[in-house]
């Protein structure tokens, strides 16, 4: 996966992005909720980038200031190099079709009143690609592409499942042959086998089309499997941007610590009591002086109180924001293991993958 | 229980090394439960034939994904189902003697948050939005126990104390909105354990919670457990949720109990291949060991739900007899049953090219 990200190769680039969110005023005082505040980053062409964090984190901001789905406050987004906060109508049009995003909730992000070939077909005509029958053509493949029957293209969002619908707006995602797709949440809304299938799907995918996944989503396990690299953000802040695999292994920020420390084990047999963290996420609309984190850290001293720590840089292009991430990092918290699973659970699904193939093979897209 | 379980297997678990144990009966023994909602195609019970029992002070995980019909099952214990729709067709739920399913409404109002209680989902839509926490959780005291208002009070402050809810003076006076989520849930728990309940059904307490704030409930909740020897259902989507807490597992179906057992025979000895599946599916939390495996396709809607195991259109091992033919819960081990003709699958399934 990350051959393909070579480290000088930059798509879409964060330069100190800040969304102010305002509200109030009329009755009560105003109050600012600063959802992203001072957020730089980049992200490389072929790689799979996950921003994480609990809700309230701003991550879902972010990635809609990534898309200029929103406007920032203040800083800038480029894409290839170029600023697109400045572009023109026909120009950002343009940019649409190269940046694309799939929402969470696959029910709330399609039209009902649209039956899922115009669903499907609307980027295209949008943005003229096709038209009579060669669009047709390129529905029935999209939906091919991503596991739907052609012959359900006269079918309305409610009449597929969840799953269903998810690879409805990823076949739209498709439709205007993008460089990069933002999942906004993209597979917490479905059951874990559907999930598994979602998953699997958008890395065919992105493999297939060489596209650039920017996943934006709270569990920790599915971004350990799909990315390359993370971003764990913590009320409007980066806490630490590291390779998924030392972010795991070795993860440097005390917040990062407590993320993977709360991950329920899949093992009955390594239960452990935990190092919790107390309490919840301060308000972003009141966020602690200095580092925003000391409210909850168990490592905090007076200093983080008072000086905001910077993203500063750490071994293996890793980035932390922690005055004292060398010395937590010694106290061993926080690295996740899980352990390998039993012999008998691993022969069986050896087994069950090899029948499972088989089971593919006479209906080359089942669901 | 000798008698019954000649009848048809149960999931009640016998530990040969503790005779103590093994005597004890189970707090709740459900047994061959099924529901049915009208309207739906005849023969298919949106719950078929469920057992399985609990013991005082521990833990059964109803695993499963949504529609698995886990739901249903513990509203149906909690008389919290409206008839009509769903109608309870056949089995019998037996709490400490007593068979829940033919109490009278009033007998069951007299049970439910007194000596069963249960904990939902979604703590912002089961909290009403207009009383404070303190009278919420007072009005299911005094419903119950024969003490003043101020007593009531007295109470759920303790219990708001119970749950570690920080500065719980000002908070019995809160109104929900002025709480976070996780805290909403600690008054959720509160209010279910006030009457110290001996039976306590939770439905995904945690699914709306963030992974901080689920790690510091499931952690409360044991604790509470262990404090008051309280037993639980804990109703999860969640395997990692499953493996943390359960004493006990049942994963569920479509509907059915395809396997049960203790938990680390679930884990480490998983026989259905809805389970082996389910468990593929899941990411892991070590290095990426290249794609996940998957279930194909979806739940069946119920018009085409199969005779058989209603697993057989989505299993990889399945033939024409899955189809046809339910199999029975048979049993692998003492204590850990799997509703599959072909388990384990290394044995009947293993040697076909």
């Amino acid at each position: 996966m990350s051959v393909m990200a070579t480290t000088g190769d930059i798509i879409l680039e964060g330069v100190d992005l800040k969304k102010h969110f305002g509200s109030g005023g009329l009755l009560s005082s105003p109050t600012v909720v600063r959802a992203v505040d001072g957020v730089s980053l980049d992200i490389r062409r072929g790689e799979t980038f996950a921003i994480v964090g609990e809700s309230g984190c701003g991550k879902s901001t972010l990635g809609r200031l990534l898309l200029r789905l929103i406007e920032p406050t203040a800083g800038d987004v480029r894409y290839e190099g170029r600023s697109i906060l400045k572009l023109s109508k026909g120009e950002l049009r343009r940019l649409r079709r190269e940046l694309q995003i799939i929402f969470q909730d696959p029910y709330a992000s399609l039209n009902p009143r649209m039956n899922v070939g115009d669903i499907i077909a609307e980027p295209i005509w949008l943005h003229n690609l096709a038209s009579g029958s060669a669009k047709r053509d390129r529905v029935a493949d999209l939906m091919r592409t991503v596991g739907l029957l052609p012959t359900h293209a006269d079918r309305y969002p409610h009449e597929f499942s969840g799953g269903q619908r998810q690879r409805i707006g990823i076949a739209r995602a498709l439709a205007g042959d993008p460089k990069l797709i933002v999942g906004d949440e993209p597979v917490s809304a479905l059951d874990v086998s559907i999930q598994a299938q979602i998953i699997n799907l958008l890395e065919d995918l992105k493999d297939r089309f060489g596209l650039t996944l920017v996943i934006v989503a709270h569990d920790l396990a599915v971004i350990r499997h799909m990315s390359d690299r993370v971003a764990v953000m913590y009320l409007g802040e980066i806490m630490e941007l590291s390779e998924t695999d030392a972010l795991f292994d070795n993860p440097l920020h005390p917040y990062t610590q407590a993320l993977l420390a709360a991950i329920p084990i899949p093992s009955p047999s390594s239960r452990q009591p935990k190092a919790l963290l107390q309490g919840d996420v301060p308000s972003p609309a009141a966020p602690p002086s200095g580092c925003r984190f000391h409210t909850r850290c168990p490592h905090a001293r007076p200093v983080c109180k008072e000086q905001h720590p910077a993203l500063e840089a750490a071994p293996d292009g890793r980035r932390v924001a922690c005055h004292f991430w060398r010395e937590i990092q010694g106290a061993g918290a926080g690295s996740i293991s899980a352990p390998p699973p039993s012999a008998a659970l691993a022969k069986r699904l050896a087994l069950y993958q090899t029948w499972r193939e088989r089971q593919d093979k006479p209906v080359a897209t089942s669901s | 229980m000798v008698h019954e379980a000649a009848r048809r297997p149960i999931t009640e678990i016998h530990h040969p090394s503790n005779a103590a144990l093994d005597s004890e009966r189970p707090l709740l023994s459900v047994q061959g439960l099924s529901i049915r909602f009208d309207g739906a195609p005849k023969d298919v019970n949106v719950v078929d034939d469920v057992s399985f029992s609990v013991r005082k002070g521990k833990t059964l995980c109803i695993v499963g994904e949504s529609g698995c019909g886990k739901s249903v099952t513990s509203l149906a214990l909690m008389g919290l189902l409206p008839t009509p729709p769903a109608r309870i067709v056949a089995g019998s739920a037996t709490f400490d003697g007593q068979n829940l399913l033919t109490l009278t409404e009033r007998e069951r109002a007299d049970l439910r948050g007194d000596r069963m209680a249960m904990i939902f989902q979604e703590p912002m839509t089961s909290l009403n939005p207009a009383f404070t926490i303190g009278d919420q959780i007072a009005e299911g005291i005094v419903r119950h126990r024969k003490v003043s208002k101020a007593e009531a009070m007295e109470r759920a402050l303790d219990m708001l104390k119970k749950v570690r809810i920080p500065a719980p003076e000002k908070r019995l006076r809160a109104y929900p909105h002025e709480m976070s989520g996780g805290m909403r849930q600690r008054v959720m728990i509160a209010m279910a354990l006030a009457n110290d309940p001996e039976l306590l059904i939770a439905d995904e307490p945690t699914t709306a919670l963030d992974v901080t704030i689920q790690a510091q409930i499931l952690t409360l909740i044991k604790r509470l457990q262990e404090e008051t020897g309280t037993a639980m259902i804990l109703i999860t989507h969640d395997l990692g949720v499953v493996a943390e807490v359960a004493d006990e597992v049942a994963v569920m179906y479509a509907g059915h109990v395809v396997e049960s057992g203790p938990v680390e025979a679930i884990f480490e000895d998983p026989q259905h291949p809805y389970t082996i599946g389910l468990m593929g599916s899941v990411p892991s939390l070590g290095r990426r060991q290249g794609r996940l495996a998957t279930i194909r396709g979806t739940v069946p809607p119920a018009e085409l739900m199969p005779k058989g195991c209603r697993f057989t259109p989505r299993c990889p091992f399945s033939d024409a007899r899955c189809g046809n033919e339910l199999p029975p819960l048979g049993e692998i081990r003492p204590g850990h049953l799997a509703r599959c003709w072909y388990a384990p699958v290394e044995q009947k399934r293993g040697a076909a090219a």
